[in-house]
């Protein structure tokens, strides 16, 4: 269609182009046409007036040299009546014209002159026969004043008889006076030529350049290289023939005219040419002015056609820009129409999932509960449907902090809370969470970190947890019994001294995602598998809050998958390095100094030298028993021996405990060695039992080497952590309780019970302020406070029992349960006075350990 | 502007419409004249002088150098003037034509015009009548060199200024020397020897003349001691005033000629009717001749001997002092009784200024009359213009001397080539010395 179109366009194009090409050219065939035939009227009618100058100018010598024949008749005449002739030809004076006078009587050879001397008329010649008025006239001479004359013989007649002859010597100066200042704006060349002679008598003021001077017609055919001999003769034959002749010819490298003009029946001759230039100049500039007006005409169209071009360039700039806006913005319609159908269609996918994926556990509760309540007998049966009543509320509560957590980040609520943690209590958290996961479904979980320089670092614990458990927790979803599951933790290259930059890889061998999915995973809303088809569950929310959470702490996710091959998610993260964050004081005051490493991993090793490095402490490192047992006896002396050795599992090829005891010969007694386990020290009992010796599980982490230093220095046992458990007892404990939601009110009173603590529960704020009031001091432990409740809410009422001017209304812990779960509720509820806030549904444990740090305190 | 907008009229368009209205209206304009129907033309009186000098005869397409230069100073005169220069020219068709000079001696004793060319020996003469003005008080004096005044100077007053010095001088073909291993001659004997070597290698004439400038030779023999022997101004005394004798200054000169002559080294009948470089200029080209006379400017002009196929050196006349370079004056003069004879004193001034001779010295590439013009020459004239600079020449043209030396030197060599013995043309310098005593006396 575009190409049909654009043929078209290039038809219509050609088209104009040609119809252009052709009205110009007629326009040119006209105009040349018309200059042609001006040039052409115009060189006849400049040629027709070149005959005519010539014309008028032959007149005026004709009429010249007739009228000085004439007056020389009357002088003869007069001459004839005087006395004594001669005496007046003596004292003739010159006049202009005529220079001298004389007279010989007939029959005599001499006679006088006006000039003194003796006249003969051998000086003149009159053998060419021309004549003037009938009179003859003699060829042209230099006469005595150095210019061209010639004379006129008068007879001089008396009484019918000729008694003397007049001669009258005239000059050719004198026609230059009657002659044309030139013409063809003086570009026309002019010449009087003697006939006879063929001397050049006079050039005439203004004809033709002033440098070009020429003796006589040979000299003019040289100089102007007039040479060909056909031409010659023909001129010379016109000459002849007193004929009035024209000839085209170049002279000095312009074509001219050349002209040759009878005077006088052919005893002179005005010999001399025009250039064309000249003659044609009137219809040269004709023709400029016709070629101006075409130009101007030409560069008016160009005008035109460059204006009419620019305009619709514009124009069409300004139709594609509107037409691109329109795609664009077409484009976006579309695609907002397509993310939103895809919105619509996931939230409609999740709602259906949520329905099916809230149904399930819900069912399950109210499935057991129906169970609960006919098996109420059964001790064994009411104690497994409460334990999957229970199991199914947990699944619920994730399934619905899973939504909020989305809810939240979408809607930019997350604040990082960023505080100091170790690598170690981060490793540690998640592999007590995942381990046990991984170990249900019969998986390997593997935990490496490599090349980390600082494990203590400044970040949210919380959310790189919530991360790594998301991750961890999808691998061990997703990979069948048996399967491996892997978690790095990798120093990588610092960009900045105060950065810690670190690498986290999850990897398993799972079933793997296609490269559809892959492009989706990061969304919300999505999952690998429809819910009501797969047997995993979950909300499909956990990747989109990582990628998120991820992207708030300004780092990056990428995954690589293949179906039945597994995946691999890395994380790039940088957290900052606390200030003065350094342990050398401890291991200073410790006097450890100089450890020895021996495992078979070299890379443990290295990991152990970089993190002990930075804290000050040498470490050595073995790869084998022989080795580590070789360094121990290398160094005997105290000052430079080892104060700790770190013994890996995979160290000695025989029993650890074999190993174990050859070290100790070494090292002796006191000396503090640990073992490096791929986990908690299940089976190393007896080694837990020697004095000095504990378990590191892997990987290695300064701080955890620290603590287990400390514990072994402060010979801490296990049995006091259970102690310190017990002291989270509630028991002997009074409690006030607002509450308004009688079942929660229900499950407290019951929970409290369980614990052996008293409680009373008033319905709202009001109630609890008055019951407050009108208690003795002491009565209460602490107050637990709902924050949603009718007639007085939570916050309103902490607020006004804090108001109370009773000396426990400051003191008394006042701690919020509440739904409300975001960050802001639990800053609302410290700003309103409370000292704690927990969410719902109540962790029986925290509560209790919360409870008990605040009374504690109070205590 | 919004008006525009609105229209759809761009800027581009208003200015083109504009300007094509300016152009039709600018050209239907009208030219000037009267509002009705009359056309007035202005009587101008026209300043004019009038110049009389010979006109070269002139070959298709060739541009003569030496004309153009002095037309560029004459257009000068006229741009600062207002005024136009007219020519009146005059060259014998033949030698049985009136010579130049007889025309000019015509013309100017008729007072036919205002400014003339004249050559030395009409000069003096028309000075001598009285016919020609006093230009010592002209400006352009003060910047003449002193030879030139000097050589221009009649019964004490200025009576010509030239355009150039022209200088004269053996236009010799090198290649030709060179091929007979001939050293360039610089005493009579040489040059005859030299003549006799050509002549045996088959070259019949070896020096090519014409009947105007043979009297180089004799005038460079003349007076070779006289201008440069140091005692100029007393042997010039002595000659005006009879105790020595023109001709025994001239004898060895004519002798020389008389020699060359007899052993055919000049063809004196072809030169007696030859007219300047017409006669022997062909023959010179052509590598016939390997020897020719001419003026400082035949060197530079294409009329001439300006554009050669060989390799051509300019040197002075064979002397007892060496090559001798001959130096006549030639100038222009104002008629005493000039029709316009203010206005052609003032065009001469122009023509003779500083500024008009430094033109004409770079067009002509001649040694200039003045003393603040320096123009470089071309190669061919190296070895006169070192003798020329180095102060060695003869006057060819003495206005000082009471006899006119250039004119009568050269109508006696004309009679020595006709015929003539050698004493008989002593005779004729002994009767014009007398003549010119009894004059004074």
């Amino acid at each position: 269609m575009g190409k049909k179109h654009n043929e078209g366009k290039m038809d219509r194009g050609i088209s104009l182009l040609v119809s252009i090409i052709l009205v110009f050219l007629i326009l040119g065939i006209i105009v040349f046409s018309v200059s042609h035939k001006i040039s052409r009227e115009m060189a006849a009618s400049a040629t027709q007036n070149l005959h005519e100058s010539l014309d008028l100018i032959k007149c005026t010598i004709e009429v010249i040299l007739n009228k000085e024949a004439e007056y020389q008749k009357l002088m003869a005449k007069g001459i004839a009546s005087m006395e004594e002739p001669e005496e007046y030809v003596r004292n003739y004076t010159r006049s202009e014209t005529m220079i001298k006078i004389a007279l010989i009587r007939s029959g005599e050879t001499e006679g006088v002159s006006s000039t003194g001397e003796v006249f003969t008329e051998e000086e003149l010649d009159f053998s060419a026969g021309g004549t003037i008025a009938g009179l003859p006239v003699s060829q042209s001479y230099l006469n005595y004043m150095g210019t061209w004359a010639y004379c006129i013989k008068c007879p001089v007649v008396k009484d019918g008889r000729e008694i003397a002859s007049l001669y009258i010597e005239y000059v050719y100066d004198f026609f230059d006076k009657s002659l044309p200042e030139g013409f063809y704006n003086k570009k026309a060349m002019l010449y009087i030529m003697d006939a006879e002679t063929e001397r050049f008598v006079l050039k005439p003021k203004g004809m033709g350049e002033r440098s070009a001077g020429h003796l006589n017609l040979t000299d003019f055919y040289r100089a102007n290289d007039i040479q060909e001999e056909g031409l010659r003769e023909e001129v010379e034959a016109c000459l002849k023939e007193n004929k009035n002749i024209m000839f085209y010819h170049d002279v000095r490298n312009k074509n001219s005219l050349n002209y040759m003009w009878s005077v006088n029946d052919g005893t002179l001759y005005l010999i001399g040419y025009v250039p064309i230039e000249a003659i044609q100049q009137e219809g040269r500039s004709v023709n400029q002015h016709i070629l101006i007006v075409v130009i101007v005409m030409l560069i008016a169209f160009f005008l035109c056609c460059l204006i009419y071009f620019l305009k619709q360039r514009q124009q069409n700039k300004l139709r594609k820009e509107r037409e691109a806006e329109r795609e664009i913005s077409n484009r976006r319609l579309a695609e907002a129409l397509q993310a939103a159908q895809i919105a619509s269609n996931s939230k409609t996918m999740f709602l259906s999932n949520m329905s099916h994926d809230i149904r399930t556990p819900m069912n399950a509760v109210l499935g057991f509960t129906t169970l609960l309540d006919k098996d109420a007998e059964n001790p064994d049966k009411v104690r497994e449907y409460t334990k999957k009543i229970m199991a199914s509320g947990q699944h619920l509560l994730s399934l619905i902090n899973d939504i909020l957590d989305v809810s939240k980040i979408e809607s930019g609520k997350v604040v990082l809370n960023v505080e100091e943690f170790t690598l170690n209590s981060l490793v540690s958290s998640v592999d007590a969470i995942i381990r046990p996961m991984a170990e249900a479904r019969e998986q390997n979980f593997f935990v490496e970190v490599t090349g980390i320089k600082h494990e203590c670092l400044l970040g949210d614990e919380t959310r790189i947890n919530q991360i790594l458990i998301n991750l961890l927790s999808n691998a061990v979803k997703y990979t069948p019994a048996g399967g491996k599951i892997w978690l790095r933790i990798i120093g990588l290259k610092q960009r900045s001294d105060q950065y810690e930059h670190i690498g986290i890889e999850v990897q398993d061998n799972g079933y793997g995602m296609t490269p559809e999915y892959l492009e989706t995973i990061f969304d919300a809303f999505t999952r690998a598998e429809n819910s009501t088809t797969n047997k995993v569950q979950g909300t499909g929310l956990g990747m989109a809050i990582t990628k998120n959470i991820i992207e708030l702490m300004g780092g990056t996710i990428e995954v690589t998958s293949e179906v039945n091959q597994g995946s691999l998610f890395r994380v790039d993260l940088e957290f900052r390095i606390p200030k003065g964050q350094t342990d050398k004081l401890f291991w200073a005051e410790k006097g450890i100094s100089h450890i020895l490493a021996a495992d078979a991993d070299a890379e443990v090793c290295d990991n152990i030298q970089i993190l002990m490095g930075d804290a000050g402490v040498k470490v050595d490192a073995a790869h084998s028993l022989e080795e580590a047992l070789s360094l121990l006896r290398g160094c005997e002396s105290a000052h430079d021996g080892y104060h700790a050795v770190l013994l890996g599992c995979n160290a000695a090829d025989t029993d650890i405990l074999q190993a174990l005891e050859k070290i100790r010969q070494e090292a002796g007694d006191r000396l503090p060695i640990l073992l490096l386990t791929e986990h908690d020290g299940e089976g190393m009992e007896t080694v837990l039992q020697t004095e000095n010796t504990g378990v590191l599980v892997k990987p290695f982490f300064a701080s955890a080497f620290k603590e287990k230093i400390k514990e072994m220095q402060a010979g801490l046992t296990p049995s006091e952590e259970t102690e310190e458990a017990e002291n989270n007892s509630l028991e002997g404990l009074h409690f006030l309780a607002a509450e308004d939601n009688e079942i929660n009110a229900e499950i407290l009173r019951e929970i409290l019970l369980l614990e052996k603590a008293g409680c009373d529960i008033v319905e709202n704020g009001q109630l609890a302020l008055e019951r407050f009031e009108g208690s003795k001091e002491g009565e209460f432990d602490a107050i637990l406070m709902d924050v949603q409740m009718p007639v007085m809410n939570g916050y309103d009422a902490t607020r006004a029992i804090r108001a109370l001017e009773r000396a426990d209304a400051r003191k008394i812990p006042i701690i919020a349960m509440t739904a409300n779960a975001f960050a802001q509720d639990e800053r609302e509820a410290l700003n309103a006075g409370m000292d704690v806030h927990l969410t719902k549904p109540i962790d029986i444990e925290l509560l209790k350990k919360v409870i008990r740090q605040y009374v504690k305190k109070d205590e | 502007m919004k008006f525009f907008g609105k229209s759809g009229i761009s800027k581009p368009e208003i200015i083109c419409t504009v300007g094509m209205l300016v152009f039709i209206i600018a050209g239907c304009g009208k030219n000037g004249g009267s509002d009705n129907n009359l056309i007035i033309l202005e009587n101008e009186e026209k300043q004019v002088v009038n110049l009389f000098s010979p006109m070269e005869k002139t070959e298709a397409n060739v541009e003569n150098v030496a004309r153009s230069a002095a037309d560029k100073t004459v257009m000068l005169a006229e741009e600062k003037l207002g005024l136009t220069v007219d020519y009146v020219t005059y060259t014998a068709e033949d030698y049985q034509d009136k010579t130049y000079d007889d025309v000019t001696l015509d013309r100017a004793r008729n007072d036919m015009d205002d400014l003339y060319l004249l050559n030395p020996d009409t000069l003096r003469i028309l000075a001598e009548e009285g016919k020609l003005k006093d230009l010592s008080g002209l400006e352009c004096t003060k910047n003449l060199r002193d030879v030139v005044k000097a050589a221009n100077v009649v019964d004490g007053k200025l009576v010509a200024i030239p355009q150039e010095v022209v200088a004269y001088g053996l236009f010799v073909n090198k290649d030709m020397f060179d091929r007979y291993n001939l050293e360039l001659p610089q005493t009579p004997e040489e040059f005859l020897e030299c003549c006799r070597v050509f002549q045996e290698n088959g070259i019949e004439t070896p020096v090519g003349a014409n009947r105007w400038w043979l009297e180089t030779f004799v005038l460079a023999q003349a007076y070779a001691d006289l201008y440069n022997g140091g005692n100029t101004a007393a042997e010039i005394e002595a000659l005006n005033s009879g105790e020595s004798k023109y001709s025994d200054y001239m004898r060895p000169g004519f002798e020389f000629l008389q020699e060359m002559i007899d052993k055919g080294y000049v063809d004196a009948e072809k030169a007696l009717v030859s007219e300047a470089i017409e006669g022997e200029g062909e023959d010179f080209l052509a590598q016939k001749t390997p020897i020719v006379m001419a003026y400082w400017g035949a060197a530079n002009t294409d009329t001439a001997y300006g554009k050669t196929d060989f390799e051509m050196l300019v040197i002075g006349f064979p002397s007892s002092r060496g090559q001798m370079p001959v130096m006549p004056m030639t100038g222009f003069g104002v008629g005493i009784n000039a029709e316009h004879g203010e206005d052609a004193m003032a065009v001469l001034d122009i023509m003779t200024s500083d500024e008009a001779l430094q033109i004409y010295a770079e067009t002509n590439r001649v040694i200039s009359p003045s003393k603040n013009v320096e123009v470089e020459c071309v190669a061919a004239l190296k070895p006169l213009n070192d003798r020329i600079q180095e102060n060695v020449y003869v006057i060819g043209s003495n206005a000082s001397m009471n006899v006119e030396q250039w004119g009568n030197t050269c109508l006696i060599v004309r009679d020595l080539l006709g015929g003539a013995t050698v004493d008989e043309c002593m005779a004729q310098f002994d009767r014009l010395q007398e003549e010119a005593l009894n004059k004074n006396n």
